[in-house]
Formats: C-alpha cells, structure tokens, sequence
C-alpha cells in the first residue's frame, strides 16, 4: 500500500559547494540525483526527511571525459551517457556492461553514476510497505529490533545491488568526495562497510562528486545473476578486469555485488602462469569466489543459489576474457 | 472438415473496433474516472495470518478531520461469494481473519493523506489463532479450523472414477507415476484494481464503476451485501486493464467501496496499489498433482489415476469448480477410456485462490504431458507418435459425458511438427539445446453457468434508427482479448455492412442486456452465436422492407455491400439505409435481439459436480518449444515457439493470434519465473519486482498457426481461442529441458535456482549409481 | 512546500502551482488530466507510466514534476496530430500491439523514444529499448511487430 509522500522543501543548489551547505541546512537532508532509488523507497514509507537536495542542477558533475591521466566521471553522470560513452566503450567494457544491466531503459536515461554506487540496500523484508513491515514487527533496518534474514545476528544483512561498483573497482577506481570539511579521495572500496543498515562510509553532508580511474589495456567485462532479462536488480554480480602478461600468462582482478552489504573486491586469484592448467585455474578461480561471498535470505532465490551461480560466471567470464 | 466461410467481415484481420481509444489514450479505465469531488478510499488489512477480532475501535479514525465513512465487517452482515453453495467471505471480515491482507475496516476521506491517518487511529485487536500455510498443515490432525463447517480444513474433496481404471493398468504395458509440484501464480493483470463508487442518497440508488469481468455478478452480489434491491443499483464496466480471471468473481474492494460510497453519502474511489492487488489474487492455486498412466506397447492410454491436492486459501471463492475442471479435463484430450480422480481443495491461511487462464487444468495437463513424454520414449515412441495414437475421433462423448463436436487436434500436431522441422532436429541438436512439445485443450465456456437461472446464456440487443447505423447492445466485458470487435464482426457479416456503420455499447447495466461475463471463455461462443441470431432477425426486417419495395420474393433477397439485391435480377440493387428507412416506416425504430442457448447434450455427465467441464467445444492446442539451458547457472532461454491452435473458425484472426501468443506467452512465465511466496503467510512477492512477469528481453519468437475444424454449434464454427494454449507450454518446456540436458523436471516454475539444485541432484544421484 | 513550475506539455506551455513532493504522474493525471499516462504498480517497475521528458522517456511515477522545471513533457496525448495517429499509434492499432491497452501508453513512448534516435531498428534494439515495460496480454510478439512496422512506414 503505497504511502502519500512526506512534506519536504526542494532545495537545487547549481554547485557542489552549495550542495554541501544545503545538506548542511537540516539533519534529515537527503540527496538526490536520479531519483530511481530514493522516490520508490519513500513511496514504501522507508524515506523520512525535512529537506530534498536535488544534484540535477550541478553541471559540474555531469562531466565524462578521457584523456591522458584516465577516465573521469562525474557522479552525476547518468547510466545512459555512460554507456553511450565512446571512451568507456573501447576501453572499460565491464563499465559499460554493468551501466546497461541496470532496471530498464527509463531508469537509466535519469539514474546517475553516483546514485548507483549508493544504491540503498536491499533485502525482503525492507522494501516492502509500511503495512507489511509493520506487520511484520519492522527490521534492523528501519524501526525494528530484529534482522529477519540472520535474527541471532547482530547487524543488517541487506545486500548491495548496484550493478557499476564492482566494474569500476576491478579498473580501481578512486572515488572524490566533497563534504564541509573539502575535497578527499578515496578507493572506492573504502566506501562501503559489511553493514546493511549503515553500508556507506560517507560523513555527514558529504557528497560523492566523481569517480577517477588510470588508463587501463586490460580485457574486463560484467555478468550478471538474474531471472529475466531486464527490470532485476542482481542477484548477484561480478565484474574482471583481465591484464596481460607473458603471452599465455594473465592476471585477473574480480569484484562482486549483490551477495553482500557491500560489494566486494577480491584478493586474488594469483595470476595464470604459462603451463598451467587451464582448467585446473578457472575451477579454482569458481571456488574461491564461493568462498568469498556470503549471500544472505535477503531474496526470494535462494542464497546458496546465488553463491554458485555467481562464481561460475565469474570463472567463465574469466575464461573468455583469456580466449576471447 | 467443412469449408470455412469466406466472409466479408468475419474470417479476415481487422484492428479491435475500440483500438483508436487505447493508442491514443483516451481509453478511459476506472481509475481515470477520479474526479476532484471524488472521496479517496483505502483498506485497513489485517496484519495476522489467523485470529479473532477482539475489537475493532473506529471512534478516533471517524472523529478525524475529513474522515467522511469509516467502515467495517459490522457495516455489512452478508456473506457473498461467486458460488452459490460455497459463500463464506465477507467483504470486511466479521469474527475472524483468516490471511495476512483481510480487509478489516476502510475509510473514506478527502484525501490520500488522511485516509492513510485514518487506517493508522483505528484500534484492531486480534487473538492470534494457529495458522496452516500448506495443505499439510491444514490437514493436519488437530489443525485450526479455518471455516468451522469445513473438518480437515477440506473445502471440497472429489472422487470420480469412469471405466475400469483397475483392468486399464493391468492391461498396460508400462504403467508409471509421478508427482508434479506447481507453484502458485497470480494474473498481474497490468491494471491494479479499482472502483469508483456514487450513492444517491436522495433516490437511494448505487452506481459502481469496476474493473470487472462479470459485472452481472458483482450487480447481484452488490444487491445482497447492501440489501438494495437490484433495480436501485447499475454497474458499469469502462475499459478494463486485463483480467485473465482475476476479476471472475466480486472481490472485496468493490463492495466496500459501495459501502463507504453509501456511509458517506458521496462519490469514493478505491484504488489498490499493486500490493494490494496482488493479495486481493484469486490465481492459480499451488498444486500438487500426483499422476500414474498405463501405456499400451503403441502407446495407447489404457488408464490414468490421479491425485490433486490444491492449497486453496481462505475462502471458498471458485476452489470447488477448480478442483472439479482438474479432474474433468482429464479427459477430452485424448481417448481415455478409464479415468481414477481425487481432488482435494484444501483450506490454507493465504490469501484466496481462484480462477486463472485455463482454470484448473494448466497443473494437471502439465503433468500428464510430462508423464506421458517421458513414457513415449520409454517405449521408443516418438512424442508426436504417442498423442496421435491417442487421438479422439468427434463426434464422440467422454467417458465422463464430455461432448467433443470438433477436433483439430491433428492438424495442430501436423503443422507444429512441420514448423519446427521436429524430424530432422528432435534428438539432434547441439549440446544443451533442446526440443519439446505438448498438447493441451480448453472449454468455449461452461455449458452451465455459475448462477442458474433457467434463461438463456446470452442475450445480444441490436437497435436500427434513422440514422441508419446499427447498435449492438451487449453486456459482455471486453478485457482486451476483442469481443467487442467479434460482436461487429459478426453483426456485420449477417447484414452485409460495414464495419464502420456499427457502434457497440457494452457494460451498463441500466443499458445492455444481462450478460454472464468473461470467463471460461464463453463470450466467443455464446454472445458470438447470439450477435448472429440478433443480426438474421434484423436483417429478416430488412430483407421483407427491401422485398416489398423491390416487388420480389424474400427468400429471393440477398445482402451484401451495404445493399439489398435480387442476384441476376434486373432491378438495381437498395442502398441499405434506403431499406432501413423502408423497414423503419413499417414499425418506427427497429429493436431486435438474439439468445443463445447451451444444448442440454452439452451440459455434461449426470454425476456429482459433472457439469463443470462440460462445454459446447474444446479449443485444441499443440506446441513446439525449443530451448537453451545453461548447466553452470541453470538458466532457461526459451529460443523459439511453434504455435497452432484449433479454435474452431477465426472470426478476426488477427486478435485469434493475439490470444495465442498471449497464452503461450502467459504459460511461459508460469514454466519459467513467477510464482508467489509467503513468509508466514505474509506476501513477499506483491509487487512487479519479485513477482516476475517476463520482460519483452527474454520473451521469444512465438510462430503462430490457425487451425479451422468449424464446429457445428460454433458461431461461424468458432471456439475458444484466448486459454486452450497456455497449459501447453510449462510440459513443452519441461520436456525440452529433458531433451537438453536430460533432466526430468517435477517443478514449476523452472526457475535457475531450482533447476541447478535438480542438477546438483542428479548428479550425485549418478555418482552414487556409478559406485555402487 | 509549493513553487511554480514552468513546463512544456505536448507542445503547450504551462505555469502550475506544484508541491515539491508531487509525482510527474500525478501532475499528469491530477493537474492536467492527462490520464492516458497510466499507473500499473508501486513504483517504477512495469514502465506504463513512461513518458517523453526533453526527449528521453522515462517512468514518470518515479519522477518528481518540480524537478522537471523547464522540461518538455510528452505524453501518449500529444502523439497525434489533428486527429491523425503517429506511426507508431498507427502500427500498434493495425497490428494488435494492445490488447486491454493498459501497458500500450508508455509503451508507445518508450517505443517513440527509441525511434527518434534509431529509426530502422533490429528487433534486438528493439527488446532493448522496452525493457523497462510490461505487458501481459501479448506476449510482446506483435509489439515489436509494430514497432517494426512503424519503423518501415516512418518516412
């Protein structure tokens, strides 16, 4: 049962700058780029909030651009433009992949870059209605007391379901952050903690303006578990980034998403060596992603499912990034 | 098999009559209908999945500030339901809440915003009861009785028995058994329900606008829970968003919104979001259906036994016709002589199940194709060899009195075959890829309807006026699948006009006559055939006006091209308005109309229950299905679908298409994605995220055949043509999966998940046969 | 809070009074009576709500109209031009791409959206472009029938 929205004042700064003072302006302040994620969670009743700050007037953010330093990518990008961008399509074909493997066509016209990457967790019992979750005693998440998915645990097992962050973290990606106290940069897989209701590292009234990745040569692309064929947020993701080594020889840097509160980028595989088995590695590389995710009930398809699922793309993804 | 007619307007393509409307956006469905005066409804539901009302208290949501009705089970004494025999829902519950989602109290207010404060100020109180979710649970000893005249929490149990099914076994060949679970699927109709109702306090008169399918039943159910007679109330059905069957039946939102409408003294609309669409369901039960066949060595069918059990939910609804069609059509498929039934419609604490696309036969058909593919390459039968042999020759009645006047179930089998070049691929195709087909049928309407009244099943009004152009009245519901352009087609092919000069009114109660509604696919049938006994009686009137001006004999008339003519004659041929105005000047305006009544040889065996499955015609269908399955992930990629349908005679082959591949479609998601789930009894699948309706990315290339047998009691020889083909694709499918890679499925859906489990399975079930 | 936004819908320029919290859609439905722009679910899952925003189509129901200031909105209304069907309205008419015509809005939109910057399009960019839309009477097989044959009449 949807909910009329909450009561809010729209703020537009048309800068960063002024975007960081309007957040500044209420405790409750939200951001808000896309909308794709953030209006559906308020129309459950999960959003509650004095003052919306809308990013769409912040030109400075929408900037794409590749040249000698890399690729730069304002977090007000939208999934669109960047799939459609040149530069990323000769060389970040994961980046591409993953954009394009986002909800629908209309989602991604208008869902940003910076949105995705903090996208709002996922799971069963949280996006669900206010009657529902009521019905159901609420969760750790939201009002409640209780993780439904672990309830002898004591955090949020929520998933994260952005398709981009593990593409851009196999290219290592390096996020800039603005917030009162100025400019900083981190690896983008400083941004997130294994916490489902507190997934995202960002201090108060900071705001994720761009994302900065090096020139790459590798081979890398993005697969993805899900039942159809578009709509389906992942059930489970992974992207690789393939470099060359000696001619027979490749190394191999893989992330995930989906299977847990945060993505996930891999220690790991040690490189293939010339001689080795070529099955013997992809087999291996299957099971050391089993082993480094840990999906949770927080969807109706099964965890264990998703494990399996997601590792045998990973090692087939890997595979025809060597042969292909 | 006759010829099929060569008509002008029936038998050729046309776009639907009301198609302008629905591309334009000018189709008007009820939720359009909100005005700024209208009150905003909204649903208080119950939060527990079994329990007593203890207390219900009101007394704050009313006293809100524009609160203008607050409602609940007290409001409305009445029990309703769409059987007259099985009537045990309220449409807010009294006493006691029997799924997560009962509607308790609704509230009328000038806004969305209040009402929701409303629903949040209501006191419930509720003395949770133990609930049961699967029929095992219900039917446990001990168990919490859901209905207390229902022991075991049985709504209905069937046991049925034609031939010698004992003998049939004992002569088979081979005799196999399997049990088949089939998850439960829900319409997801595009339109979320809604109704808009008005209550004139001053004359004491209800009008209520409905996404209904039947709104003769909801008129009449509307009548008995607001004790108003029926003529102070008129039900109007706008363009309806889809139904599939989730709208066969008065739903609870419609009479409460006629309740606040009355409490208030105003215009209310009730819109449900999609959550509460979804748990308002009435889908196809989760079933789990328990299948032995005896085959003789050509494979002929020398006995089948089988065992249903349905977890129904928590009304009645339409359980016991379900539970009745899953047996009865067994037979009218194929020759089979000796048929053992039990069915068990069980009482579960979700929400109520109903009837569905191919209600009541897609699980049982599904597993009986399945079984019987497996069996044919037991035997080293081909699957086409096993169903030919088995073939029915019409006439004929079934063992269960079954009347089968039309079968092209042959053709089908020819042209599926053919399309998909089965013989040179079947058993050939590359690694991971495979074929499968199946056979399924469906009624043209029950040939006994739901509330017997003794009048006939259709009734179809037509008006000529001077201005010439024909109106044709009919109270059938188009949901979308195009009766309202087969009830112009075929007043236009009885009177040789164009399509252009007929207007068709449907809907209105206070306006067309009574119709049964959508469901069971009737309309074709029934309101096809009396459009065409309407339209002969005006053209009677037409053709003795133009006989008296043209001097000549009637039966020397003919129609055609808009004119009236003697063929070879030498006077010039009557512009049909001239001869309307000639027919007019005898009588002023023309109104006529025409009946159809079901033959009493079509209304089914004299047995308990056996009037459900009876029907003037089956539909027939075969299919194709090619697939892909990838054995790392377990996912299904459905590459192609070969289609034919048996449909009697297309009156507009284009929506004839349509409906097939819509069916065909429909049965995919069933196979391959959706299916409802709870977590103790609370829906986790009510929104079009987790319930999987197959996006336009993976939905494949349906390659569609007309079939014509022209049934002798068919309009123009037409049958059914929307439900026949959907319970063919799920046992297609399995069996192409099995042809693939060898798995022999006993689940629906296919989802990945499930199908690398059966895998795993099956794996070390080999492992452990290879070490042992 | 209010604040009057300045929008462009089908061609006409209108100053409305808007609550910041109102939906696109309801703007649509509500204020302007647009109504042909459907809603089929709780929020950007099933694409009827799709409409034209400066060109690009998206669902409206996850949409906020004061965010659309100085936008132009087009709807399923605006697509016909004196009384004449587009192509696209035209082909899904003629070819049974609607049949209850619930989901046929927002799909013609996502289907417009498509052609303008890809007029010949294979039936792949075709899938693509209509993910995000629902339908559940046609199995989609004449929808991209139609789209295609918009395509074919488009000059």
């Amino acid at each position: 049962m949807s909910n009329a929205l909450p009561d809010f004042d729209l703020l537009r700064p048309q800068s960063v700058e002024e975007a960081v003072a309007a957040l500044q302006t209420s405790p409750s302040a939200r951001l808000c780029a896309g909308g794709t994620d953030l209006i559906v969670n308020m129309r459950h009743g999960l959003v509650e909030l004095e003052t919306l700050v809308d990013l769409g007037a912040v030109v400075a953010m929408k900037r794409l651009e590749a040249d000698a330093a890399g690729l730069h990518i304002g977090a007000g990008v939208t999934l669109r433009d960047l799939a459609e961008s040149e530069a990323v399509s000769e060389s970040y074909t994961a980046i591409r992949q993953a954009a394009l493997a986002v909800a629908g066509p209309g989602h991604r016209a208008v869902a940003t870059v910076g949105g995705n990457l903090c996208l709002e967790t996922r799971c069963l019992y949280y996006n669900q209605s206010h009657w529902w979750r009521k019905a159901n005693d609420f969760c750790l998440k939201y009002r409640g007391e209780t993780c439904h998915v672990a309830p002898t645990g004591n955090r949020c097992r929520a998933a994260f379901c952005g398709d981009l962050a593990p593409a851009l973290m196999v290219f290592g990606a390096k996020i800039e952050i603005a917030g009162p106290n100025g400019i900083r940069r981190i690896a983008l897989p400083d941004l997130y903690r294994e916490d489902g209701a507190d997934h995202l590292t960002l201090a108060a009234c900071e705001i994720i303006t761009a994302i900065h990745i090096a020139p790459s040569k590798a081979k890398s692309g993005y697969a993805k578990v899900r039942i159809r064929g578009a709509i389906d947020f992942p059930l489970a993701g992974v992207a690789i980034a393939c470099e060359r080594g000696s001619p027979s020889a490749r190394s191999f840097r893989i992330a995930v998403t989906g299977t847990n509160s945060c993505p996930l980028l891999l220690d790991g595989p040690a490189p293939l060596a010339d001689g080795d088995d070529p099955d013997a590695y992809f087999g291996a590389l299957n099971k050391l992603v089993q082993k480094a995710v840990s999906p949770q009930r927080t969807t109706t398809t099964g965890a264990h499912y998703r494990r399996l699922a997601v590792a045998a793309l990973a090692a087939r993804l890997a595979k025809e990034l060597v042969d292909g | 098999m006759r010829e099929p007619l060569k008509g002008h307007a029936a038998g050729r393509s046309v776009a639907l009559i009301d198609g302008i409307e629905k591309v334009t956006g000018r189709a008007v469905y009820t939720a359009d209908m909100e005005t700024p005066d209208c009150l905003v409804g909204r649903i208080l539901r119950s939060p527990v999945s079994h329990g007593r009302i203890v207390r219900i208290d009101t007394a704050r949501a009313a006293a809100l500030e524009g609160v203008l009705a607050v409602v609940t089970g007290a409001d409305c004494p009445h029990s309703y339901g769409v059987i007259p025999i099985a009537m045990n829902e309220y449409p807010l519950a009294r006493g006691k809440v029997r799924y997560r989602g009962e509607p308790v109290a609704a509230v009328a207010a000038r806004d969305a915003r209040t009402a929701e404060q409303a629903l949040e100020l209501i006191e419930l109180e509720i003395e949770e009861l133990a609930a049961s979710y699967t029929p095992e649970q219900s039917r446990a000893a001990g168990a919490e009785l859901l209905h207390d005249d229902k022991p075991g929490n049985i709504e209905r149990e069937v046991h049925d028995e034609f031939g010698d099914p004992a003998a049939g076994f004992a002569a088979a060949a081979l005799v196999r058994e399997a049990t088949f679970k089939c998850a439960e699927v829900n319409h997801a109709q595009m339109e979320p329900h809604a109704a808009l109702a008005e209550y004139d306090v001053s004359r004491d008169r209800l009008t209520l606008h409905s996404v209904s399918q039947v709104p003769f039943y909801l008129h009449l159910t509307l009548a008995r829970c607001l004790d108003l007679d029926t003529s102070r109330i008129r039900v109007l059905t706008p363009f309806v968003g889809g139904g599939f069957g989730a709208r066969t039946e008065t739903l609870n939102f419609e009479i409460i919104a006629a309740l606040l409408a009355r409490k208030a003294g105003a215009r209310v609309m009730l819109r449900l979001s999609r959550e509460e669409s979804f748990l308002t369901h009435r889908g196809r039960p989760d079933t789990e259906v328990s299948l032995k066949i005896g085959l003789a060595k050509d494979g002929r069918i020398t006995a089948v036994q089988c065992q249903v059990v349905m977890s129904g939910g928590a009304y009645a609804g339409y359980g016991l016709v379900t539970i009745l069609y899953a047996g009865a059509l067994l037979h009218g498929l194929y020759h089979t002589p000796a048929v053992k039934y039990d069915g068990y419609r069980v009482y579960t604490n979700h929400p109520p199940c109903g009837a569905m696309r191919g209600h009541g036969t897609v699980d049982v058909r599904h597993a009986f194709e399945c079984l019987l593919d497996r069996m044919a390459r037991a035997l080293g039968l081909d699957p086409f060899a096993v169903r030919r042999v088995n073939f029915l020759g019409a006439p004929t009645t079934t063992a269960n009195g079954l009347l089968v006047n039309s079968y092209g179930l042959p053709e089908c089998l020819d042209k599926v075959e053919a399309a998909s070049d089965w013989r040179q691929r079947a058993g050939r195709m590359e690694a991971g890829r495979g074929l499968g087909m199946a056979c399924s049928h469906y009624v043209s309407g029950a040939a006994k309807p739901v509330h017997w009244t003794g009048e006939p099943h259709a009734v179809v009004a037509m008006k000529l006026d001077f201005d010439g152009a024909v109106t044709v009245l009919t109270g059938a519901s188009d949901i979308g699948q195009g009766s309202t352009t087969m009830v112009a087609l075929a007043a236009a092919e009885i009177l040789g006009i164009d399509l252009g000069r007929i207007r068709v009114v449907t809907n209105d109660s206070a306006i067309t006559p009574k119709d049964n509604g959508s469901y069971s696919s009737r309309v074709t049938f029934m309101v096809g055939n009396a459009a065409i006994e309407a339209a002969r009686a005006l053209r009677a009137k037409l053709v003795a006006a133009a006989a008296k001006k043209l001097d000549a004999n009637p039966d020397d008339i003919e129609c055609a091209g808009e004119t009236f003519f003697v063929p070879g004659g030498s006077q010039s041929a009557l512009p049909f308005h001239d001869v309307a105005l000639a027919a007019l000047a005898e009588e002023g305006t023309i109104t006529v109309k025409g009946t159809f009544t079901c033959p009493p040889e079509a209304q089914g065996g004299k047995h308990r229950g056996g009037a459900v499955g009876s029907t003037m015609g089956f539909s027939y269908a075969a299919q194709v299905v090619e697939v892909a399955v990838d054995v790392e992930t377990g996912r299904i990629t459905v590459e192609k679908v070969w289609a034919a349908l048996d449909c009697g005679f297309a009156i507009n082959p284009l929506a004839v298409e349509g409906q097939i591949e819509g069916s065909v479609w429909m049965g995919m998601g069933q196979a391959l994605c959706e299916e409802t789930r709870y977590t103790e009894g609370l829906a986790i699948h009510a929104n079009l995220l987790d319930y999987r309706v197959p996006t336009i990315v993976e939905s494949p290339e349906i390659e569609v055949q007309i079939v014509e047998s022209i049934d002798p009691l068919g309009p123009f020889g037409a049958k059914e043509a929307g439900e026949g083909a959907l319970s063919g694709f799920p046992p297609a499918l399995v069996n192409a999966v099995a042809d693939a890679i060898g798995l022999e499925a006993d689940f629906l859906p296919l989802t990945p998940d499930r199908v690398l489990d059966a895998l795993i399975k099956a794996r070390r079930a080999a492992r452990r046969k290879a070490a042992s | 809070m209010k604040r009057i936004v300045s929008l462009v819908v089908n061609g006409q320029q209108f100053e409305d009074a808007v609550d910041d919290n109102m939906l696109l859609i309801d703007y649509l439905r509500e204020i302007r009576r647009l109504t042909g722009v459907k809603r089929g679910c709780d929020g950007g899952e099933c694409g009827a709500c799709t409409v034209l925003v400066d060109g690009r189509a998206r669902p409206s129901c996850i949409t906020f109209a004061s965010l659309c200031d100085g936008s132009a909105i087009e709807t399923i209304e605006g697509q016909a031009r004196n009384g004449r069907l587009s192509p696209l309205q035209r082909a899904f008419h003629e070819n049974l791409g609607a049949q209850c015509g619930f989901c046929t809005p927002g799909m013609i939109m996502a289907a417009e959206a498509l052609l303008r910057r890809t007029p010949d399009p294979d039936d792949d960019a075709i899938r693509a472009a209509l993910g995000g839309n629902l339908c559940r009477c046609t199995g989609y097989v004449k929808i991209i029938g139609s789209v295609r044959a918009a395509a074919a009449a488009s000059p």
